[in-house]
């Protein structure tokens, strides 16, 4: 490395650990850019190394990952401080593995999932924190339309049927979801709904905010007369109220629709 | 040239079945030709343009209309039966046949038209074509139902596809957007926590600073 042009001295009298490269950046490139850029550096970690560059993972970054002595840091890293020419400040995304001392000052100015608690956020480096989140639960539609409301997005036009639970009567026996009367456009009416937030039912229970009907009519009389046995009552209106909500992007007054 | 071929029981006679064809270029009101048959005899005559004109003037009503009254009695078949009466009478020889149709009221009825019909002299040649047009008639409608079923078939095959395709989409929208809004959540109260901690520690500050 005795032949090398510095080009500057952003790693000045740094040193690094190479371990092993990635695509088309080889370990022995990484190495000679460091070189150029006036860092020194070295084959195994010693104390005086300022972090371990990784680029693939293997036997022997694991062996130093458990040592919890180094920090393990991405070739992505580095990559940005070439194209740059700055020391480029560690985020999360870039840590493999920290050592204790560099993990309690992420603590203090990241969270467990790597979001910074000061500098804001963008849409990249929101999806890049949500990326590295374990895959997660699903919150339910309830919760769903509370934080909506919290946050005044109640009025997206996706959300037109939030907070609303339905009941569709696409089946030719009340509460059969078996007994699905296939091809109708009430289906599409069902799909409407959720597309646009409502939870949708196959069981007309206590709770049920509205049920939907289409040109038969035959199964109404039964449904109003579980209507009588419920405590919270519900509101039977015609599918045109789903089409015209989901038309004009707002939630039309249901006492047009009636019936 | 369009036809139709209609059934029709003679008001002194209901017992008797008559076949009654009518046919016309265009519309009905620029003259029509009719054949009527018992199944054994035949016979024919025409309408010109200018008889329907008189009759309508006779009636003193409005030709469209009185058009229009015509088509339902001559072409429309069963949706008008018993609406309208049909008055056949034969000569001995068969020769001559006298046939009127009627509009039947509430109260007696009033006559449309009349028409001396000449017989054919060779009515198996007009019953065989009067066959003949209903087969013709059969086979189209045999090979029309049959493409309507298909397409039919087609149609209701796309839409259960679409609707599908739209569940699936319904479907993953749902997901998408609970497991966003998860992640939003988690990371939110990671920043409330912080807060909380950095509330914590302002309080203990204040103690301290007070004690001392």
């Amino acid at each position: 490395l005795s032949t090398v042009n510095k080009v500057s001295n952003v790693f000045e009298d740094v040193e690094f650990c190479v371990m092993t490269g990635m695509g088309k950046y080889s370990k022995s490139y990484l190495e000679s850019r460091i070189a150029e850029c006036g860092g020194s550096v070295v084959q195994n970690p010693g104390p005086e190394t300022y972090c371990v560059i990784v680029g693939a993972e293997n036997v022997r970054v694991k062996n130093i990952i458990a040592s919890n002595k180094y920090d393990v840091v991405r070739a992505e890293w580095l990559l940005q401080c070439f194209q740059t020419k700055m020391l480029v400040p560690w985020q999360p995304a870039f840590m493999i593995h920290m050592s204790p001392d560099t993990k309690e000052h992420f603590a203090r100015e990241y969270d467990c999932y790597g979001d910074s608690y000061t500098a804001d956020t963008d849409v990249a480096q929101l999806k890049e924190v949500f990326s590295r989140m374990e895959d997660s639960k699903l919150v339910p539609l309830d919760v769903i339309a509370e934080l909506e409301e919290r946050y005044s997005w109640n009025s997206c036009q996706l959300s037109i049927f939030r907070g609303n639970t339905i009941y569709v009567d696409c089946y030719t026996v009340v509460n059969e979801p078996r007994t699905k009367i296939h091809g109708t456009t009430l289906s599409i009416r069902a799909l409407e709904l959720r597309f646009y937030g409502a939870k949708v039912v196959s069981h007309l229970e206590e709770g049920v905010s509205h049920v939907i009907v289409g040109e038969d009519h035959s199964r109404v009389k039964e449904i109003k007369a579980l209507r009588r046995t419920f405590g919270k009552k519900f509101k039977i209106v015609s599918e045109l109220w789903v089409k015209q909500s989901v038309e004009e992007g707002v939630p039309k007054d249901e006492n047009q629709y009636l019936v | 040239m369009e036809k139709t071929l209609n059934r029709i029981h003679p008001v002194s006679h209901p017992e008797e079945t008559y076949f009654l064809q009518v046919s016309w270029e265009k519309d009905l009101g620029t003259g029509f030709g009719i054949i009527l048959s018992d199944g054994q005899c035949a016979w024919t005559g025409k309408v010109s343009e200018a008889e329907i004109s008189r009759e309508a003037a006779d009636m003193e009503m409005n030709r469209e209309k009185y058009v229009e009254e015509l088509k339902k009695a001559l072409i429309a078949g069963e949706e008008s039966a018993g609406r309208y009466n049909f008055a056949i009478s034969r000569d001995e020889e068969n020769m001559e046949c006298h046939f009127s149709y009627e509009r039947n009221l509430k109260d007696g009825s009033f006559r449309l038209g009349s028409l001396k019909l000449q017989k054919v002299s060779s009515p198996a040649e007009v019953i065989k074509e009067l066959i003949g047009y209903c087969l013709d008639c059969l086979g189209r409608l045999q090979a029309k139902n049959e493409h309507l079923q298909k397409e039919n078939e087609r149609l209701f095959s796309d839409w259960s596809d679409v609707e599908k395709r739209l569940e699936k989409c319904v479907e993953a929208k749902e997901e998408l957007e609970a497991d966003l809004y998860n992640r939003f959540i988690l990371v939110l109260n990671e920043k409330k926590a912080k807060i909380r901690n950095l509330q914590k520690l302002l309080n203990e500050a204040k103690e301290s600073a007070a004690d001392a």
